[in-house]
């Protein structure tokens, strides 16, 4: 049985400091939703909210139509931001003594904290302490701790901060193989590319406000589309370009050079910008119309100062001083 | 429920997984027998206190008489046994200085020096230990009663009668008027109670004050592990805080229970050879009512002051930021110590009186009045009152632990709030 998770209004006040601002959005049962916002943008604080740490200052969070309750929240897996366990218990141990917090009898929860250990490959583990164990496997244990109860919601507060890219891959299995089950996965991240591929519906938070709130095809299709182009030479193909509508930035240039930056408008953008520089004989050596992202997306959103940071390896290109863009 | 009992469950467990746990149950009846046995053995284990004598032959057998046994009517404090009296070969006391500041094969631990004159007695003692005075104070009674006996033989009254004179003493008996009649004799059955409440009150605020702060450093440690956010998902903080105080209560109860049990253990094997007196005296202890009092009160003070440390762990982050606010309860904790020798010196004084009706000191001090007779309807009245402040400090506790744990509230709020109070105060 899967729920549908519904949050309306929601307001968290500390003092006069609005840290989540009338924040409302829905996640479908079954469904892998992410929450997306910068540091300090009030993700965990509205994640807190609903799994009943800390009470709203307004606004209601229902789960399959029913308020919050404690036992409501039974039916709820959380994985919190700020993570830990006690670190001279077992894997097993701590699985067991949090599913059976979530109500689960003794023998069921040992039987689930077996079957979950072996399908993380940590059976052996299962009765070494936990402060043997390597960070990441204790990652695991705490994310089969927030799942061991066999719960309808799962709640994951940035899942995947200091794991190191195979352990980040299991992660997104298993919260993939959580939404398989029929589970509603809630996440929330930082990093815009984890939520790209993963997720069914976005929730774009930025300063305690929801700015937007949809399909992850949606908020791409706000994203603002560029093309990078290489010319050969000096040619000016800004000025080569001017009269067929594309306005072209400098991005930076070589004595051999010249690279280029073309936003696009509409689908069919590429393929007129394309067919522009073959007609105006421009000696193109590169021509790469880019992806549009949800960090794109974010930016055209909520404006850049809100926007999370973008790391630099991951978008291929660097940046250069505005003044050197324009031709 | 289900909730508590599981925190309580793995407190419990967690405490007694640790090697600090069977290091302290082993070691805390070790160190009391320590603690006792230690000055017994190192007394025997003492070598004899050597004492020169430099006096005359008639003076000398009477200081050797003296410390070989007490005087008529007075106790033995076992000085014949410490000491040894030796003859010196010297008049002059300086002479056995070499000897008495531990040079040589035959060190001394004093020298008495007995001279008359005129029927003047003049006695001199020499040592370099400025503590121990016994002997000069066994030195001086000989000598006083020797002076008596000179006079009164000067007056004419035979020695059979001054021996006579020395054993006088009164037939002494103290009564409680609120006995039953014919049954007031107060013996040490009657003052054991006493006692052993103040030992109880002792130990009561010994053992909440190191409780407390099991309950306090345990907290913080989750805190700072962040796994009490993980633990919040599963319990509500009311639960958390109710299940921790029930874990460690369960800890307190197993060490309490195994040090009873081998205190009652050693006490059964010893009662053969007890004298009968102190069968009864600990027979009076050891009734239920006490027992029932006692065990309440240390509840009640275990309740009160370990959801107050519970709820100051969860505005701290570390230890060291636990300390700033710890500082002024610990304090306020100190306070009911200081009225605990005038509680047992009189019981019924109108300031313990008062001061056991403010919740603070009520559970070290009601013990000690119970034991002294306290009328019914007082004890009655105090445990009343005790309870509800227990659920008032829980209902305070559990509200700023929640807000401490949710992070609402934190150790910097509290300073914020009282700082500008206590400044205008001072």
């Amino acid at each position: 049985m899967t729920m549908d998770l519904d949050v309306s209004g929601l307001t968290k006040l500390y003092g006069a400091h609005r840290a989540v601002d009338d924040v409302s959005f829905a996640a479908p049962a079954g469904s892998i939703c992410g929450i997306l916002g910068p540091n300090g943008a009030g993700k965990s604080s509205t994640i807190r909210m609903i799994v009943g740490i800390s009470t709203p200052s307004a606004g209601t969070v229902t789960l399959g139509g029913a308020p919050i309750t404690r036992r409501v929240l039974r039916s709820v897996g959380y994985l919190p931001e700020e993570r830990g366990l006690y670190r001279n218990m077992t894997p097993l141990a701590t699985l067991i003594y949090f599913a059976r917090l979530k109500g689960m009898g003794m023998r069921a929860a040992k039987t689930r904290a077996l079957e979950l250990l072996a399908s993380q490959g940590l059976d052996g583990f299962a009765r070494k302490k936990i402060k043997t164990l390597s960070k990441g496997m204790a990652q695991k244990v705490q994310l089969m701790a927030a799942i061991a109860h066999r719960p309808r919601l799962v709640i994951l507060d940035e899942p995947f901060s200091g794991l190191d890219p195979v352990n980040q891959a299991g992660v997104e299995a298993m919260i993939r193989g959580l939404a398989a089950e029929g589970c509603t996965v809630l996440f929330s991240t930082h990093i815009m590319e984890h939520a790209e591929r993963m997720c069914d519906r976005v929730v774009l938070i930025a300063q305690g406000r929801k700015a937007f709130e949809g399909a992850v095809s949606a908020a791409l299709a706000a994203a603002p589309r560029v093309a990078h182009l290489e010319t050969e030479g000096a040619f000016d193909l800004a000025a080569a370009l001017s009269t067929s509508g594309f306005k072209l930035e400098r991005e930076s240039e070589s004595p051999d050079h010249i690279r280029w930056r073309a936003p696009l408008d509409g689908p069919e953008a590429p393929r007129r910008l394309l067919a522009a520089c073959v007609a105006a004989g421009a000696p193109l050596s590169l021509f790469e119309p880019s992806r549009a992202t949800l960090h794109d997306a974010f930016v055209r959103l909520v404006g850049d100062q809100a926007a999370p940071p973008r790391p630099e390896a991951q978008t291929g290109w660097r940046a250069v001083a505005p003044e050197a863009r324009h031709a | 429920m289900r909730e508590i009992l599981l925190v309580a469950r793995r407190e419990y467990l967690a405490y007694v997984g640790a090697w600090g746990f069977w290091l302290s149950l082993i070691t805390t009846p070790l160190l009391l027998a320590v603690m006792i046995g230690a000055p017994l053995l190192l007394r025997q284990a003492e070598p004899e206190r050597r004492i020169a004598v430099i006096a005359s032959p008639a003076d000398q057998a009477l200081l050797e008489k003296a410390f070989a046994a007490p005087a008529p009517g007075r106790p033995d404090t076992g000085v014949g046994a410490r000491y040894k009296l030796v003859r010196a070969d010297v008049q002059d006391p300086k002479a056995l200085t070499p000897a008495l500041t531990g040079q040589g094969e035959e060190p001394l631990f004093g020298a008495l020096v007995v001279t008359r004159a005129a029927g003047d007695v003049d006695l001199q003692y020499w040592s370099t230990n400025l503590t121990d005075r016994a002997p000069l104070r066994v030195a001086q009674d000989a000598l006083s009663a020797s002076m008596r006996r000179s006079v009164l033989a000067s007056r004419g009254v035979a020695a059979a009668d001054m021996a006579w004179i020395e054993t006088l003493q009164p037939k002494v008996s103290q009564f409680d008027p609120r006995a039953a009649p014919g049954a007031g004799a107060v013996s040490a059955k009657d003052r054991a109670p006493l006692v052993a409440a103040l030992m109880a009150a002792f130990a009561l605020w010994t053992a909440v004050f190191s409780i407390a702060n099991m309950l306090l450093s345990g907290v913080i440690e989750e805190k700072s592990s962040r796994v009490l956010d993980t633990l919040l998902s599963s319990a509500a903080p009311v639960q958390i805080l109710a299940g921790k105080l029930l874990g460690v209560a369960a800890l307190s109860f197993t060490l309490f229970t195994v040090w009873g049990g081998a205190g009652a253990g050693i006490a059964s094997l010893a009662a053969a050879a007890a004298p009968s007196t102190t069968l009864e005296a600990f027979r009076s202890v050891a009734t239920p009512e006490l027992i029932a009092l006692f065990g309440f009160c240390f509840l009640a003070g275990y309740l009160m002051f370990g959801a107050a440390f519970l709820a100051i762990g969860s505005l701290c982050e570390s230890l060291q930021e636990a300390q700033t606010l710890i500082g002024p309860l610990i304090l306020v904790l100190v306070l009911p110590v200081l009225l605990f020798a005038p509680a047992f010196e009189n019981p019924a004084s109108p300031i313990v009186r008062a001061a056991s009706w403010v919740p603070l000191f009520t559970p070290f001090l009601t013990p000690i009045r119970a034991a002294a007779g306290m009328p019914p309807l007082e004890a009655i009245g105090l445990c009343v009152m005790l309870v509800v402040t227990i659920f008032a400090i829980l209902f305070g506790a559990a509200r700023v632990f929640q807000a401490g744990v949710s992070g609402s509230a934190s150790a910097a709020d509290v300073r914020r709030r009282f700082a500008p109070k206590l400044k205008m105060g001072g």
